[in-house]
């Protein structure tokens, strides 16, 4: 079996998780992606720095995006590197990076001087706020992001700090991958390669709720404030009660009708109680009092309780799980949503895996994260057949090798 | 204008959101995207008012913008001559996408074995609910999924109730990584001349969209990526939250010594910069819920746009956190087409909708209508694309097949 994308060769000049994930993505389907690291530019990616991820000497997150990659360093700024990055994209399909504009153009890797090497190039790029308008130099940065589009203030109970869940930078990252394969699809048909778009900004404006477009639709103040988990306009759906330990129950039956009958029974409620036997009642006058209620049933047992009771009754509802639940389903796995790997010098881990399943091209874990310039030596020689000694005569001269540092 | 998906026909077979925003991704970029809706009702998203769980407002928002730039077509699947139909239109189309459960499929005999006889260049695309692998019946509306990712659980401070990422936000995840899916089959299928099927389910994309946190916890295990976390102590404080005179604001500085050296001259207390509790990042981390409560007190003095024009001024990463309200204004978005106004039928005004979050300068997506009305396209497609004299197409009405 092969991968769908095994004629396809991508250089990466990334920086950021989001963007370097889009690389990997394609990689994931068969894709030859060759990370280009720059030793002329110290600047290296520390995912610590938002104090939730202590420095370790092997980072997971740098695992999954830059799976499937091969690594190449080089130092852009001596003409033999140069030349070499010239010849790589001369054979390449795409160029993905996320190195802001005004740096891109000083490297001589700006759409333009690469149009001139390969005139077809797919040229993919990240950005914190979108290719054109006053802000589309910020940094990119998904917290940055996040907070601009909207919905940081009304995730959390009333009264609460603002919440960010860093999902915008996962839509950014897919977007890249999926604005490649569009232009790429273009320029089969007609021959011509151009520029794709993403931003963290854009990302995070479709990873929010539907709240966004209802009050683009609406404009109702409503929308801004947050919502008490006891104020949801349908009881039966949106709300969350807590279970006698402290889990947490969601309900979503929103065509209440459907779903009253077994309900009542399970939270132990007359179904025809005159308050709550219409959907009209439940959505309407004695929609609060139902919410009242129905926290106070939920109270009395326990979350296996009540996920036995739902689950028999196959009524679409949860206790809330944590992460420990897919680490430790078996579905997950089956579907290689999750890895049990054995690294070649990690031993055992788990690591997510593939998100999209296909009968013919399968998704395939080929390599595992390159150290910093791994590659270097056997893609000047079986890429772009350089000689050996040529090869030694770079190193000798400090345009090849490992990243500053590392 | 040329399109990137030109010439490409998608039967868009699905209904709610996950679906539909798959095929409104090809849509908006120019394939011929078919959505196929039961006659009588159609989609159920054409009567999310009764549903009652989302204010809509009065025009149908949340159909008709993810089904924009689509056709529609309705039929009986359930009668044979129904599924004879799209047999037919499956002959003429590059790619099925469906989101009904598997055994809606094996009823209406649209199942991959049976679709790929047909037509066997047809990339078959499903959206399960929690995968392919196994037959799983249990509800898969968006949020059953994400309660059991883990992370609703490890958002918000400690003690409050886990957080939905709100209605439809892990669907729409679903949507983009099927549209990629099937990009990725159509590349494939240029090389070997043949399709495949594909699935990209509800669960699979919310775990893969978890990964932020998801990822490390599964090779360390730490509750620390899943449990919640307070602000009070962020492992660096230069990188939170704060509460200033009108808003709340997040600062996004690296634990520098020149960051909160910059950071205490725009705060205007050039004195913490030598305080020694916070001289070096190992002593910010020690102190964090200290610094965490003096940076509360020092920015509350302030309002946003002070704080953000002095950071600014220094080269400091912040932003304020904006509600659904100033987005809607926000220049930034407007420019790059994330938010677009269009005309809408049903209201006869012109409207603001979610637009278009990836650019492509040549081929460039737009939005030339909104949903459509359920069946408009029916007889046209049957007479253009099918080539069907009227007297079949009579037939076919009078026998309750198509509208």
């Amino acid at each position: 079996m092969t991968g769908a994308l095994q004629d396809v060769v991508v250089l990466d000049m990334t920086r950021e998780f989001y963007a370097s994930l889009a690389g990997a993505l394609l990689g994931d389907y068969g894709a030859t992606v060759i990370r280009v690291v720059d030793l002329s530019d110290a600047r290296t990616v520390d995912h610590g720095r938002d104090g939730m991820h202590p420095p370790e000497r092997w980072n997971s997150l740098d695992e999954l995006a830059h799976r499937n990659k091969q690594s190449l360093a080089v130092d852009l700024v001596e003409p033999a590197g140069r030349e070499i990055l010239e010849k790589l994209v001369a054979g390449a399909d795409v160029f993905l990076t996320d190195v802001p504009s005004a740096t891109l153009d000083e490297k001589g890797c700006d759409y333009e001087s690469l149009c001139a090497l390969k005139p077809d190039i797919i040229f993919t790029r990240g950005s914190g706020f979108g290719p054109k308008g006053p802000d589309r130099d910020l940094p990119a940065y998904d917290e940055l992001a996040a907070a601009r589009t909207g919905v940081m203030p009304t995730l959390p109970q009333p009264g609460q700090p603002p919440v960010y869940t860093g999902v915008g930078q996962m839509h950014t990252a897919v977007m890249l991958a999926l604005g490649t394969m569009l232009a790429l699809h273009h320029r089969e048909e007609c021959g011509e390669g151009q520029v794709v778009d993403a931003s963290l900004f854009g990302g995070n404006m479709y990873s929010q709720s539907l709240d966004m477009q209802a009050y683009l639709a609406i404009r109702d103040d409503r929308f801004l404030e947050p919502l008490s988990r006891l104020d949801s306009g349908n009881p039966m759906s949106g709300p969350m009660y807590p279970s006698s330990d402290d889990r947490w129950v969601t309900l979503a039956m929103p065509d209440t009708d459907k779903y009253w009958p077994a309900f009542a029974e399970i939270v132990g409620l007359d179904v025809a109680d005159p308050r709550f036997d219409s959907h009209e009642k439940r959505c309407g006058e004695h929609r609060l009092e139902m919410m009242q209620v129905l926290d106070e049933r939920f109270r009395t047992r326990p979350g296996s309780h009540w996920k036995q009771e739902l689950d028999a009754k196959q009524l679409p509802a949860d206790v809330i799980e944590k992460y420990e639940y897919p680490a430790s389903d078996s579905n997950a796995e089956a579907n290689r949503y999750i890895l049990n790997l054995e690294h070649p010098t990690h031993g055992p881990i788990q690591s997510l895996g593939f998100p999209i399943h296909m009968s013919e091209s399968p998704a395939r874990l080929r390599r595992t994260a390159p150290c910093v310039g791994q590659h270097t030596a056997e893609i000047l020689r079986e890429r772009l057949g350089y000689a050996e000694s040529r090869i030694q005569e770079l190193e000798a001269d400090g345009i090849l090798g490992a990243e500053p540092g590392a | 204008m040329k399109q990137a998906l030109e010439g490409i026909r998608v039967l868009d077979l699905t209904q709610w959101l996950q679906g539909p925003v798959c095929a409104q991704y090809l849509a908006d970029f120019g394939a011929e995207v078919i959505h196929v809706e039961r006659p009588g009702g159609g989609d159920g998203a054409r009567g999310v008012r009764s549903i009652k769980a989302l204010a809509i407002g009065d025009w149908n928002q949340y159909f008709l913008v993810i089904n924009r730039n689509k056709k529609s077509l309705a039929v009986d699947l359930k009668k044979p001559e129904g599924q004879e139909l799209f047999y037919e239109l499956v002959r003429k189309s590059d790619v099925f996408l469906s989101n009904f459960q598997r055994e809606n499929l094996r009823v209406w005999g649209l199942t991959w074995e049976k679709l790929r006889e047909i037509n066997p260049r047809l990339i078959y695309a499903t959206n399960s609910g929690y995968g392919h692998a196994r037959e799983i019946n249990r509800p898969s509306y968006d949020i059953n999924v994400q309660a059991l990712t883990g992370l609703m659980s490890r958002q918000g401070e400690p003690g409050e109730p886990p957080i939905y990422l709100g209605m439809g936000s892990g669907d729409t995840y679903g949507g983009l990584m099927s549209a990629l899916g099937i990009m990725l089959a159509l590349h494939e299928r240029r090389r070997t001349g043949r399709g495949q099927s594909l699935d990209a389910s509800l669960y699979g994309a919310q775990l893969f969209m978890a990964a932020p946190t998801l990822q490390p916890f599964l090779a360390s295990g730490k509750s620390l990526y899943s449990t919640q976390q307070s602000r009070k102590q962020a492992g660096n404080p230069l990188w939170n939250r704060y509460q200033v005179k009108d808003k709340w604001i997040f600062l996004c500085l690296e634990d520098t010594d020149e960051n909160w050296a910059a950071l205490c001259e725009s705060l205007e207390r050039p004195e913490l910069a030598s305080d020694a509790r916070f001289e070096s990042a190992r002593k910010r981390g020690e102190h964090n819920a200290e610094l965490v409560a003096l940076l509360d007190s020092v920015l509350q003095e302030q309002n946003s746009q002070e704080w953000i024009d002095r950071c600014r001024s220094l080269g400091l990463p912040a932003a304020p956190i904006q509600n659904l309200k100033d987005v809607s204004g926000d220049a930034q978005a407007w420019e790059n087409d994330y938010l677009l106004e269009v005309h809408c039928g049903e209201v006869n005004r012109e409207v603001d909708i979610r637009g278009l979050p990836i650019t492509l300068s040549k081929t460039p997506g737009r939005v030339e209508s909104l949903g459509p009305e359920l069946g408009q396209d029916t007889e046209l497609l049957l007479m253009n694309l099918l080539e069907m004299e009227w007297d079949r197409i009579s037939e076919l009405k009078e026998r309750g097949v198509i509208p």
